[in-house]
């Protein structure tokens, strides 16, 4: 501990931001251009640049994913509980986010992942199990990323974000980019990649790397940040003077908030940041301003360091509601296809509480596997020298076992 | 907010602190050619005024750091050419005990932490004194030298956005002479000046010409003011250009002659000594002088270290940890 002069312990390992009038370089935050096609409510917003573009069945199904989406993660949260699983990441609170972004890829683009993108996995289509595996650890990663064109959860904070524009400079050198200007196929024919990370990633020197080669190269990447407010419990005013969709402008890209508990939205801005990937324009930066409802973990407690008030305001924004009051208002769904969705939410949590709970656990010489790509004579050599090492205890489970 | 002025006393100070930079560069530049020094060489000649304009505008309480190549900087610094020709020469009169070398010279006691040679290096630890500095509740500054290669580092982007959100009283100070290596800047980035980078913490950005010894002062001040004022951090680009090659095994061959030549136009002593010889402020008996001193002085220097003593073996293990 230092102490001042005066001998008094020194409190704060930083200076508070100053109080008083601003000064230069901290002028007063305009109002935030935020891109939002549905309020809270459910009520439709006229934007001069996006336009809700999904027919009844279209939302009915975003509807379907979000529900779905989150019975996977409450389900999750309760089998940690119990002891099934070792760790879940919660989105509960960004279903819009991952879902209306998720949605926005075409079969061809190359998704990177952090570790708490379940809303995009499904929408890729890996089934929920795979991801449970992981967080059961009893898989070494869990996925085929050329399966779904889904990548690995990535843990290190950040560092997907230059796996995501190396692989993006790639697709751009095997020549897929700019040969889709117009949609042409039904947006199929584009390719592009998205890099999803947090708001606390965009302190990271990687991410700020990642900006600078795709910006230089003009790489066909859109980096979606997920603004859910905490970086565990750092909140974003401690890890930013401006708003982070504003950082993309020092590095010559563009940048653009959207709300991310509006599912429309995101899935309007994402589409139109990939049709310019697409179209050899380069990257963008889309800040989703959203909230984490959950904790950071099911190893932390956000009760620690954040309010329950700002839990209630954001709960009154809630993601899946106000598609839920559109479908009503605008497209005439009853009852009877909100009980339908129920249903088949139970359905799934029924299906995940009992896969879960048989997942056998591997054998021990599986941790060998998915190391290389081919064959490799040293890990072959350690394979075999740990098989023999858990053989010579077969005397002894012999002699248990009488 | 007004400019600083300047009187015939500062300008000339600054003119003699130039001069003895460039010549302190070429006289090592032909002691490494005649093999009487060891090690490699990166050196500054042709950015003399951001070192100088730069480092007149500090206090002596204020630090800097600086980088692979760091000459100018340390004799702008007030780092004496006698203690940093000894360092060159690995003697144990050099301001590192002769255990540094050319890419590590400084002297914390004259307000310049000895250099740091990895690229990018010296950003956090700008940001981390200037965080101490306000800890201890100095009234101190730190002026962080960098070139636009650093720019590129994710190091950059760490520690200047926590200088912003901290408000920490540092100057980045982004020495742009055009080349990292061999890599030309418009190949690595895709806004024009590495200023507008600063659009991405929320900090003030400027870029100014950084040949010119006075604006670059003057520029200074102001981004100084700032950060004494609890204002926090300014990204200042100074546009320069390197005469020599990156380091000593560098001819330079990925430049054009004409842009060299063409800098060489913009060469900043030969612009300074014309607009003072214009301003009466420097006559040119006076100029005579002054090279006459310098000359003397690194000719003594460089005596000096060649019969000073080298470090001894059992010193290998001092000066490793502060205590």
């Amino acid at each position: 501990m230092t102490v001042n002069a005066d001998g008094a312990a020194a409190a704060a390992p930083y200076p508070a931001a100053p109080a008083g009038p601003p000064g230069p370089g901290r002028e007063p935050e305009p109002a935030p251009e935020l891109v939002q096609l549905l309020t809270p409510e459910g009520e439709p917003v006229e934007h001069p640049e996006y336009a809700i573009g999904e027919s009844a069945d279209e939302i009915r199904a975003l509807y379907r994913d979000l529900v779905l989406v989150r019975r996977i993660d409450t389900e999750a949260i309760s089998l940690q509980r119990q002891g099934e699983l070792g760790i879940w990441a919660s989105l509960l609170g960004q279903e819009a986010a991952q879902v209306g972004s998720g949605r926005a890829l075409g079969p061809r683009d190359m998704a990177f992942p952090t570790y708490r993108e379940h809303g995009v996995a499904w929408c890729r289509g890996l089934d929920p199990m795979q991801l449970f595996r992981l967080f059961r650890g009893v898989s070494n990663g869990g996925w085929d990323p050329a399966d779904h064109n889904f990548h690995l959860y990535t843990i290190v904070i950040g560092s997907q974000a230059l796996h995501a524009t190396g692989y993006a400079m790639g697709i751009q050198r095997d020549g897929a980019v700019g040969n889709d200007p117009a949609g042409a196929d039904g947006g199929t024919a584009g390719e592009a990649v998205i890099a999803y990370f947090g708001d606390g990633a965009t302190s990271q020197g990687d991410v700020n790397e990642a900006f600078i080669w795709a910006s230089v190269f003009n790489a066909p990447v859109v980096f979606f940040c997920q603004n859910n407010q905490w970086a565990i419990s750092e909140p974003l005013e401690k890890q930013s003077r401006i708003p982070l969709y504003h950082r993309a402008r020092g590095f010559g890209f563009p940048g653009v908030r959207v709300d991310g508990n509006d599912v429309l939205a995101c899935k309007a801005v994402t589409r139109k940041a990939l049709q310019a990937a697409y179209a050899g324009q380069g990257p963008t930066l889309i800040e989703a301003y959203t909230y984490r409802m959950g904790a950071h973990t099911t190893t932390d407690d956000p009760t620690r360091y954040r309010l329950q008030s700002e839990l209630e305001a954001w709960k009154l924004k809630d993601p899946i509601e106000r598609v839920k009051a559109y479908l009503v208002r605008a497209h005439g769904a009853d009852a009877g296809f909100f009980q339908q969705i129920d249903r088949e939410a139970d359905e799934l949590g029924e299906r995940i509480r009992r896969e879960v709970r048989s997942m056998p656990d591997p054998g021990p010489l599986e941790i060998f596997g998915n190391v290389y790509a081919e064959p490799h004579s040293l890990l072959a050599a350690e394979r075999d020298q740990y098989a023999a090492y858990l053989d010579s205890f077969a005397d002894t489970e012999q002699e248990a076992a009488q | 907010m007004a400019e600083a002025k300047l009187t015939p006393e500062q300008k000339l100070a600054m003119y003699h602190r130039m001069l003895l930079c460039r010549m302190f560069e070429e006289r090592v530049y032909f002691l490494f050619l005649e093999g009487r020094l060891p090690g490699t060489i990166h050196q500054s000649q042709g950015q003399e005024a951001s070192a100088v304009g730069i480092c007149s505008a500090l206090d002596a309480g204020d630090m800097i750091t600086s980088t692979h190549r760091p000459h100018s900087h340390a004799i702008a610094r007030g780092v004496s050419a006698r203690s940093l020709m000894a360092e060159l020469f690995a003697k144990e009169t050099g301001c590192c005990r002769g255990k540094g070398g050319s890419m590590h010279v400084g002297d914390a006691g004259a307000g310049m932490l000895p250099a740091i040679a990895i690229v990018g290096g010296g950003l956090p630890l700008a940001a981390g004194y200037a965080l101490a500095f306000r800890y201890l509740k100095q009234p101190n500054i730190v002026a962080c030298f960098f070139g636009e290669g650093a720019a590129n580092i994710g190091v950059f982007h760490e520690a200047v956005n926590m200088a912003a959100i901290w408000n920490l009283p540092v100057v980045f100070v982004c020495e742009n002479n055009k080349y990292a290596a061999s890599t030309a800047v418009e190949k690595v980035m895709r806004v024009k000046h590495v200023s507008e980078r600063a659009a991405a913490y929320g900090i003030p950005g400027e870029t100014v010409d950084g040949n010119d010894v006075e604006v670059v002062y003057q520029a200074m001040v102001k981004a100084g003011s700032r950060a004494r004022a609890g204002d926090g951090p300014t990204l200042l680009e100074l546009e320069t250009y390197r005469f020599a090659g990156h380091s000593r095994s560098d001819p330079g061959h990925y430049r054009k002659p004409e842009e060299v030549a063409a800098w060489k136009e913009r060469d900043p002593i030969a612009r300074y000594e014309a607009r003072l010889l214009a301003e009466k402020v420097l006559e040119p008996s006076e100029m005579t002088k002054i090279r006459a001193s310098i000359e003397l002085e690194l000719e003594t220097a460089i005596a000096q270290a060649e019969q000073d003593p080298s470090p001894k073996p059992e010193d290998c293990l001092t000066d490793v940890f502060a205590s």
